[in-house]
This record gives C-alpha cells, sequence and structure tokens, in this order.
C-alpha cells in the first residue's frame, strides 16, 4: 500500500497529490492518505463520484483511497 | 467588463426607470409620511402607492407588507416573528447562513439534508410531523440556484408555520399556498440595495420579534425614496419577465452544455429543470478556485468562489458540501438581464482556457 502524507496541506492539494499518486497504480492498489484539510473528505467523497474510484474513511484524518480496476 | 457576475444580491445594476424613480423621489419624497406637514403628506401619498403596487405585484395585500430597511434583518423578522421559546426550528443544510445563526444555541433545531441534487429529503421533514415549530424555507439557494418543492414541503409541514425566504427566487417562484411569513430583496428584481420586504400572512402569529413600545411591526425607518425604486424596479421586471426567464434559461443551458463537453472533470450544482433561469455553479477537479477566480477577472468576468480557499473562514462553502458536490475550483456566475450570447460564449472560453490552464495533474 503506497502511504500519502499531505497532513498541513490545504485543498485541493491533497486531492491534486491524490490525483498525480493514482496515475502510477494499477487497478485494485490502494493509496493510504494522511490529510488534515476540513475539505479533504468532501473533495474526496466528489473525486471518487467524478473518476469511478473508490475511497472509504479509516480513521480521523486517514483515508483509504482505491484505483478502479476499469479504466 | 461583461455583465456576468457571482452575485445575483449584490451585483445587479438599477435599470434606468428605477433610476429616474429614484431621482425624481429624492426630489420630492424626502419628508417622513407619517408627519402632517404639507411635504409629509405628499410623502405619504408615495409611500402608500409605492406598497400599493408592491401589493400588485408580489401578490399581496398592502396590509401584509412591512418593509425594512436593513434587508439583512429580514430573515431574523421572519423566522424569529414566528417562533416561540419551547419551538423547533426546521430549516435545510443549505440554507442561508443568518439562518444558522439564529439556530445557534436553541435546543430544539432539526436540520433538514439535502440529496445531490440540492432538494431537501421530505421524508426527514415527514418525521418531524409531530412537531411544532417554524420551517425556514428558502425557497431557491443563492448559491446553486436549486428550486425547492415548496409545495411538497408545506404540504408535509402541517404543524410547522412556514417562514418562507424568497430573497434570491424574487418573483420568480410563487408564493405557496400556505405561509405565515415571507420575505423579500429588492435586489432579486435588480431593484436597489437596502429595502427588503417582509410579507406577514393575515392571520398569522407572527409577533415583533424586537423590542418595541408601540404596536408597530417593523422599525418604518426604510428610505421612501429607495421604496419608490424599488417598486417601479419590481413593475418593470415583471413585464419583461415570461421572456427574459426563458431567454436566461436558454442561455445557462447553453453555459452549462458548453461548459459541461469542453472541460473534463466538472462538477455543476444541480439541473437546471429543477433552478432558477440565471445561477450556475461549477466545480473543476484539481483546479484552486482563488486562481481561477484571478484569471477569470483579468479576462473581464467578475465571478465568485464557494471554494474554501476563498472563503474568509477558510471553510468550504456548506451548501456544496450538503450537496457533495466538488468544493474546490468553484465558481459561481450569475447571467443578468443584459448578459448576451457571445458574453456567455467568451465565459466559456476564458473558463476554458484557465482551467486548463491551472489543472495540475
Amino acid at each position: 500500500m503506497k502511504e500519502l502524507n499531505c497532513l498541513g496541506m490545504r485543498c485541493p492539494l491533497p486531492i491534486i497529490a491524490v490525483g498525480r499518486e493514482i496515475k502510477s497504480l494499477v487497478g485494485g492498489e490502494t493509496i493510504h492518505l494522511l490529510a488534515d484539510d476540513p475539505a479533504t473528505e468532501l473533495d474526496l467523497r466528489a473525486w471518487a463520484r467524478m473518476t469511478g474510484n473508490q475511497m472509504e474513511v479509516s480513521g480521523p484524518n486517514e483515508f483509504l483511497v482505491t484505483k478502479s480496476k476499469v479504466d | 467588463m461583461a455583465h456576468i457576475t457571482a452575485n445575483f444580491l449584490a451585483e445587479s445594476p438599477l435599470s434606468s426607470r428605477a433610476r429616474d424613480a429614484l431621482g425624481d423621489a429624492i426630489d420630492q419624497g424626502w419628508a417622513d409620511p407619517r408627519k402632517l406637514a404639507h411635504s409629509s403628506a405628499k410623502a405619504r401619498i408615495l409611500h402608500e402607492g409605492a406598497i400599493a403596487s408592491l401589493a400588485q405585484s408580489l401578490r399581496l395585500r398592502t396590509d401584509e407588507i412591512e418593509i425594512l430597511g436593513e434587508p439583512a434583518l429580514g430573515h431574523f423578522y421572519s423566522i424569529a416573528g414566528l417562533l416561540r421559546p419551547q419551538d423547533a426550528l426546521v430549516h435545510s443544510l443549505v440554507d442561508r447562513k443568518e439562518v444558522f445563526a439564529l439556530a445557534k444555541g436553541r435546543e430544539n433545531v432539526h436540520e433538514l439534508s439535502v440529496d445531490p441534487s440540492g432538494l431537501i429529503k421530505t421524508e426527514e421533514l415527514q418525521a418531524l410531523a409531530g412537531s411544532e415549530g417554524v420551517l425556514a424555507l428558502q425557497v431557491a439557494n443563492g448559491e446553486t440556484g436549486v428550486i425547492q418543492d415548496v409545495e411538497e414541503l408545506v404540504a408535509h409541514s402541517s404543524k410547522l408555520r412556514i417562514a418562507a425566504d424568497f430573497s434570491t427566487a424574487g418573483t420568480r417562484v410563487p408564493l405557496p399556498s400556505r405561509w405565515d411569513s415571507a420575505f423579500f430583496d429588492s435586489r432579486s428584481w435588480q431593484g436597489p440595495q437596502g429595502i427588503g420586504i417582509l410579507a406577514i400572512s393575515n392571520g398569522s402569529q407572527w409577533r415583533n420579534p424586537l423590542p418595541h413600545l408601540a404596536s408597530t411591526r417593523s422599525p418604518q425607518s426604510a428610505s421612501l425614496p429607495l421604496l419608490i425604486a424599488t417598486a417601479v424596479a419590481l413593475e418593470e421586471w415583471n413585464e419583461n419577465e415570461e421572456f427574459e426567464k426563458e431567454r436566461l434559461r436558454g442561455l445557462t443551458h447553453e453555459l452549462r452544455r458548453r461548459v459541461s463537453t469542453s472541460i473534463e472533470n466538472c462538477d455543476v450544482a444541480g439541473d437546471l429543470d429543477r433552478s432558477l433561469p440565471h445561477i450556475t455553479s461549477f466545480s473543476f477537479l484539481y483546479v484552486e478556485g482563488e486562481e481561477l477566480l484571478r484569471r477569470l477577472e483579468v479576462a473581464g468576468f467578475a465571478v465568485d468562489s464557494g471554494s474554501a480557499c476563498t472563503a474568509e473562514d477558510l471553510q468550504p462553502s456548506h451548501v456544496l458540501a450538503a450537496m457533495g458536490v466538488l468544493t474546490h475550483g468553484n465558481i459561481r456566475i450569475t447571467l443578468h438581464r443584459d448578459s448576451t450570447p457571445s458574453q456567455v460564449f467568451e465565459l466559456v472560453e476564458a473558463i476554458r482556457i484557465a482551467v486548463t490552464a491551472l489543472r495540475v495533474p
């Protein structure tokens, strides 16, 4: 699992970082994201809906982002 | 600068007719209409004429109308006048911040969720069927233009008094079949800034929520010239509304279509079929809203944003958050009665260029 530390970053930087990082993954692989900007969860949900990838909240300021198996 | 802006309520210029009326009223309506002098009698006639005109345009009775010289207090007057200490206050998560402020500290508050298209979930209102209190009903949202299913919400609120907020909808949505108070802002029909209209339904249990001695329902301190300009602006607005709303709906449809098809990963808040014809909210993935605003400003378009990076409190728009719409890279666009197709096409191109330049991954 890839780690992505975006603590201290303001939105949209965490989402931009996820967007960059997800390109290097294959379908089904997951990123463990740390981010504490209050808009991250909202925008990560919208991002998942728009891009077809998956996200879940795994703890306080922690998210699991999984690349879709369908491109 | 092209006449496409962000904020419907604050940035509409007065029509020439309303401006002329304002100038004439400053010459003739300077006296206090409540006093006995000749000049006051003249002012009183002007005042009564303006109220009669507003009543006719808004389909109200003259004795249902109160004029507020501070529209920002309108939400408070409208809701707090109906609210008793033990009452439930019911409002939606996309409501105005003034309503959240009023609810702060109260015990019996119910916040209604909205679906992804911005419509209040009626089942949550149905679950409150036994509650007595006030429903703060925002008829149309100022950020997204989404119009609520007002009649259905009213039907599910049999024990709730209705405080309807028409400050964005103006006369574009009719009054519901049942209401207790309603608030209008002159700016929603391109009237002057500084006039709010509070309608109190005859028979409603509304009481003046501010300290008062005489039996007045409002401070009676609104500017008469502004009131007259408000009435003139509304008459003019209604004369052209049938044509203008269809024209604006066509333009907004084209704006949404062109942006959505020319820029990928664009989130549009709400469906145009369920929205006011002139308001649109776009969010662009991987784009910083503040920089997008700056670039559009340079291109001649003064739009606004609900993104956290543009907010004073660095919080994203609570409206977008409640709808589940992307909160970053957000712009709000308002078309006006003098907005043209070529301005809209230029705006689409300016957005496309700016988003392409700013999009990072």
